[in-house]
């Protein structure tokens, strides 16, 4: 397809302009919302055309293979620093993803923000622009650009329409974030000097980068340091301690972005830079990875069987989620690669639901406490088959689709790694458990103490209907979407891992 | 290097020495007889009148710093005119920039009432 | 009769010094003849001084002159580091007026001294003899002493100039002892004969006498750029200083220190580099962590951003360590973004404040993103800044500086800058957690923005954000500017 209209610019920039229209209608509430929803529905078509469209130019090239959109301006020439953006069989579905949970960000929050109601979706545009252009970035520094720019506005979104412990959890998640990242930077300063002083053409440019030959000694230094920035993001276990808080104390649209869309940047830029950039360290590393996968996953479970806070077990389930994508993307095999990149849409997807429905209860009957609840069947039965029907997709029910994904992670993991398939088998099974507890609790479990709670509205309905209309074609049908993906992840695991 | 600088060193050294061996040697050799008007305060051979911790106004610490300020040119001034002729107009013109400046200075104390006493 | 034959002089090397210094007489006898109430004329006054001398400064851009027979030198290097000083002495002189009106203390002196101030600044960052430099940073310091005493019948002011002069008086003489060791031992102070005594001589860190100068004189740096462990004043003398001098004090003298600093590091004692960048590598780590970690539990706005001033000194500390024309050029960057988000940072905490009371505590500013929602942007963006998040020009400059300690090979140096970078974070973020999610405490009803303040932040946010995002013009400038 030809980059002439710059459609990857204007995909990334449609938010950022919503958010200058919001600034003339800044005290119009209602006004401020409509013209949000708009700035992300636009996206949400645009994404949307360019997946339909996709399959007919999916062999066109750039300057990598595997790419069929591809834009590349001059930005800061002096560094060779360039305005690179490319989209993959990778990229696409984690575009669709943002613009998709976006939408569904806006529409969960869209009468329970009461106060600073503009900021908020300005915030969450903003936000928007930053994470696609974390999926569609080519060029390292514009990658860590727009990297540092989503953390701002998250940071605001919980600390001023949280709850609880809101600016602790804040301050803790960025700092977390920005102490990982600012390695990063580091490991991608040195990666642009080792290239350039081989080469003698400086540039952060990744078809570039990814001819470097590094020293083993550096390489692993340079890996390590990426490593940890995306591990905070994903979270792996040691460092997951920000993901918690931030989940638990953030407002309803926050948890939902946060758990849906900002975990999946960490591990798509192991996929994208940290192991096509590192190949040899990323192999010194794979058992590390998969130990840290396999206790983040029984752990993750462990903990979120313990909770009783509903939000917070969903939160300890994410964890548990992200160490399948993390065991898939260790294993680097093209079953495990495509398992993890689907297992990430499909975490984002289920744990973006519940969390909204769980933002549901708790704007409804003020707490989030699972002892709080019983007998939801019958008092809020339509509400309650969608709570059934996340929750099952969740724990992994066949026909749903955190199935497929789990089951190609498995599948891909056992061929290269059968130990750590069969402890993330374990970690299934317990997160089977915590899951059935919280459904048996919540809604069958006689009622404890009665709670005003109407059945979900209209806007509410179509949320969790299209949500659940997509968890359950995933499932039954993910054909196109591991097409899709199948190119790039064997571009990728052919020219790197066995 | 520093070598060359042995005999500064042992001058102050020496000189160090000599000043404080006579007050040492003073003090354990001079006869001490201490007597009311022999500790009195030493003001020319008149009587002491008052304390001497007075505090002077701060109009004379004014008028001690514009003092040297204005005094400095003077310092400026005498090698100048020795050299008036051999300097030439560039010299004239240079001392008509320092005076200049120091006239701005004059102007302003002056106009700020720093030289009048009440 | 013969005539002294007369040095070259060649007027054009300190023309913007010129200027400056005519200007600042003028507007000194103007004061005393116009009536008080039409003070606000001689910060225009000024500020045309100021656009004046600067359009020399992008005139002389590209042609170094020499003059004075050689002991001062206008190059490109002296010429960018005009340009941060003009900059950050017009924009203090900005926020001055409104100030000094509400705290009644509109003496018309205030002007002349900015003046005199970044006229010994230019002289600092265009000599090249250690004697011009000296002359320059007195001319500087004193002026700052008046400058931080200004509100007369504040206690905290005039404890503030009290402490700078005393503190700054020591300094010097530890800068002018190590000049005169160095003249000792190469028996010049022309910077370019020391270099060349020195390399003719092959004279390196065994000879006791320049190895002794040459820390001496860095001590004396040290105080002028507030690095640890000289930095005990700083925040003192942020906190008791009016604000708009607090503000221009942080940032000039500041840039004026490196640049003397680096000339004469550089230029005159390449042979000793290894000794002196151990010396400023422990410099620069003490100074970051020291200034990071004080700013994290501090109360008072103007003392976190004194602290934060001397970590930011660390960073730059960084660049001059890594000795390459990256991180030179680094330095460069850095100081002329630090002068805008500082400001414009301090821009902020003169409207927050009111007659007598300063408000100057973190707690203070509860509520006010909601209250002042363009101000508390601009804030934001200021911090964010400061803190080296992108898209700001603090983002790029940091990235500058520990490029070129990378490519130096100081790998552990950036690492610790970059861990520093990540500490400072949690105290800016604290003013954004205080102007945004907590309730408001102050109506904050007496707050009124002046047009010259307005214009302050409309520059200063201009000059954050645009080299932030395209900074290619300024890189260029910036690597044309390097000594090396």
């Amino acid at each position: 397809m030809p980059n002439d209209y710059l459609i990857l610019t204007i995909l990334v920039f449609i938010p950022l302009t919503g958010c200058l229209l919001l600034v003339p209608v800044w005290s119009r509430v209602e006004w401020a919302r409509r013209i949000a929803l708009g700035a992300a529905l636009l996206d949400l078509v645009l994404a949307c055309w360019v997946y339909a469209a996709a399959p007919a130019v999916i062999a066109g090239g750039g300057t990598l293979p595997g790419f069929f959109l591809w834009e590349d301006l001059p930005w800061i020439e002096r560094f060779g620093i360039r305005y690179t953006l490319g989209m993959d069989g990778i990229a696409l579905p984690m575009v669709l993803l943002t613009a998709f949970i976006t939408v569904i960000a806006m529409l969960v929050s869209w009468r329970a923000i009461k106060e600073r109601v503009t900021f908020h979706y300005f915030l969450i545009l903003v936000m928007e622009t930053g994470i696609m252009g974390v999926f569609l970035s080519l060029d390292l520094f514009l990658f860590y650009l727009f990297w540092e720019v989503m953390l701002i506005p998250m940071f605001f979104l919980i600390g001023i329409w949280g709850h609880g412990r809101r600016i602790y959890s804040a301050v803790k998640f960025f700092l977390f974030t920005l102490a990982g990242s600012l390695l990063m930077l580091l490991a991608i300063i040195g990666l642009y000097l080792i290239h350039g002083d081989q080469s003698g053409a400086y540039t952060f440019g990744l078809p570039a980068l990814l001819h470097t030959q590094i020293a083993s000694g550096a390489s692993l230094w340079l890996f390590a340091a990426f490593l940890l920035a995306f591990a905070i993001k994903v979270p792996i276990f040691p460092v997951h301690t920000w993901l918690p808080d931030a989940h638990t104390d953030a407002p309803t649209a926050g948890s939902v972005i946060l758990a849906a869309l900002l975990l999946k940047t960490g591990a798509y830029g192991l996929i994208r830079f940290g192991y096509p950039l590192f190949p040899e360290a990323a192999r010194t590393f794979t058992p590390l990875l998969y130990i840290l996968g396999v206790i983040g996953i029984i752990y993750g479970s462990w903990v979120a069987f313990a909770q009783a806070d509903m939000k917070r077990l969903v939160a300890y389930s994410s964890v548990g989620h992200m160490g399948f994508v993390v065991l898939g993307i260790a294993a680097w095999t093209p079953v495990a690669l495509s398992g993890a990149v689907m297992q990430m849409v499909n975490h984002g997807v289920t744990t973006g639901a519940l969390f909204a429905l769980v933002g549901m209860l708790d704007e409804r009957s003020g707490t989030r406490s699972i002892a709080a609840f019983g007998g939801l069947w019958g008092k809020a039965p339509v509400y309650s088959f969608f709570f059934l029907l996340f929750s099952l997709a969740s724990l992994g029910l066949p026909g749903l689709n955190n199935f497929v994904g789990e089951f190609l992670v498995l599948a891909g993991v056992f061929r290269v790694s059968p130990i750590a398939a069969c402890f993330a088998f374990v970690g299934v099974v317990v997160t089977l458990i915590y899951m059935l507890r919280l459904v048996q609790e919540v809604l069958f479990v006689g009622e404890r103490t009665p709670l005003p709670l109407a059945d979900i509205s209209f806007r509410e309905g179509i949320v969790l209907g299209v949500m659940g209309v997509t968890v359950i074609i995933l499932g039954v049908y993910p054909a196109p979407f591991l097409d899709l993906v199948s190119m790039p992840v064997a571009l990728l695991t052919g020219g790197g891992l066995p | 290097m520093l070598g060359a600088y042995l005999p500064i060193l042992l001058l102050v050294v020496i000189s160090i020495c000599f000043g404080l061996g006579a007050l040492v040697l003073s003090s354990f050799v001079g006869p001490k007889k201490p007597s009311k008007v022999k500790l009195q305060p030493y003001e020319c051979g008149c009587e002491p009148v008052g304390s001497a911790r007075e505090r002077f106004s701060i109009k004379f610490y004014l008028i001690a710093m514009l003092f040297i300020l204005f005094d400095i040119e003077a310092v400026f001034l005498y090698p100048w005119s020795i050299l008036f002729k051999k300097l030439g107009m560039f010299g004239l013109a240079e001392m008509g920039v320092f005076i200049a400046i120091l006239l701005v200075g004059y102007i302003y104390i002056w106009k700020k009432g720093a030289l009048e006493w009440e | 009769m013969e005539t002294i034959a007369m040095p070259a002089i060649n007027f054009a090397a300190i023309m913007p010094e010129t200027i400056l210094s005519v200007i600042a007489m003028a507007l000194l006898l103007i004061n005393v003849f116009v009536p008080s109430e039409q003070k606000a004329y001689l910060g225009y006054l000024s500020l045309i001084g100021i656009v004046v001398t600067f359009f020399t400064v992008i005139g002389g851009w590209g042609t170094p002159q020499e003059g004075f027979n050689g002991s001062v030198m206008q190059d490109n290097f002296a010429l960018f580091f005009k340009g941060i000083f003009l900059v950050s002495a017009a924009l203090s002189i900005l926020i001055s007026d409104q100030y000094m009106k509400r705290e009644e203390c509109n003496h018309g002196e205030l002007y002349p001294l900015i003046l005199l101030a970044t006229c010994g600044m230019m002289l600092m960052a265009s000599g090249t003899d250690l004697m011009t430099i000296f002359l320059g940073l007195e001319l500087l310091s004193v002026s700052l002493y008046v400058l931080a005493g200004f509100q007369r019948d504040s206690l905290k002011s005039n404890e503030a100039g009290l402490k700078y002069f005393l503190l700054g008086a020591f300094s010097t003489g530890f800068l002018l002892y190590g000049m005169a060791l160095i003249y000792g031992a190469t028996g010049t102070t022309r910077i370019a004969a020391i270099a060349s005594y020195v390399a003719q001589n092959s004279l390196a860190g065994s000879n006791l006498m320049l190895l002794i100068g040459m820390v001496l004189m860095a001590v004396g740096f040290s105080f002028k750029i507030a690095a640890a462990p000289f930095h005990m004043w700083t925040p003192d003398v942020y906190e008791g200083a009016p604000t708009p001098m607090t503000a221009f004090m942080s940032v000039g003298p500041k840039a004026a220190g490196f640049a003397a600093f680096v000339r004469v590091f550089v230029i005159a004692l390449p042979t000793l580099r290894a000794d002196w960048a151990d010396l400023l590598w422990v410099l620069a780590v003490l100074t970051m962590t020291v200034g990071n970690i004080t700013a994290l539990y501090q109360k008072n706005i103007k003392r976190m951003l004194a602290y934060s001033s001397i970590a930011h000194a660390g960073y730059v500390l960084v660049g001059f360590v890594a000795g390459n024309a990256v991180g030179t050029a680094g330095i460069m960057f850095y100081m002329l973004s630090y002068a805008f988000m500082n400001i414009g940072a301090f821009a902020i905490i003169v409207l927050v404040g009111k007659k007598g009371e300063p408000n100057n505590n973190v707690e203070d500013y509860a509520g006010f993103g909601f209250k002042h929602p363009l101000l508390a942007v601009c804030m934001s963006i200021f911090l964010f800044s400061l803190a080296g998040i992108p898209p700001a020009a603090g983002f790029i400059g940091k990235f500058y500086l520990f490029s070129g300690a990378i490519q130096a090979g100081y790998i552990w140096l950036a690492i610790i800058g970059v861990l520093n970078s990540a500490a400072s974070v949690y105290y800016y973020l604290r003013v954004m957690v205080f102007m945004y999610m907590k309730d408001p405490v102050e109506e904050f009803d007496w707050l009124k923005v002046s047009p010259a303040i307005a214009l302050c932040l409309i520059i200063a946010v201009a000059g954050v954000l645009i080299p932030g995002i395209v900074p290619g013009y300024l890189l260029e400038l910036a690597q044309k500017a390097v000594l090396l």
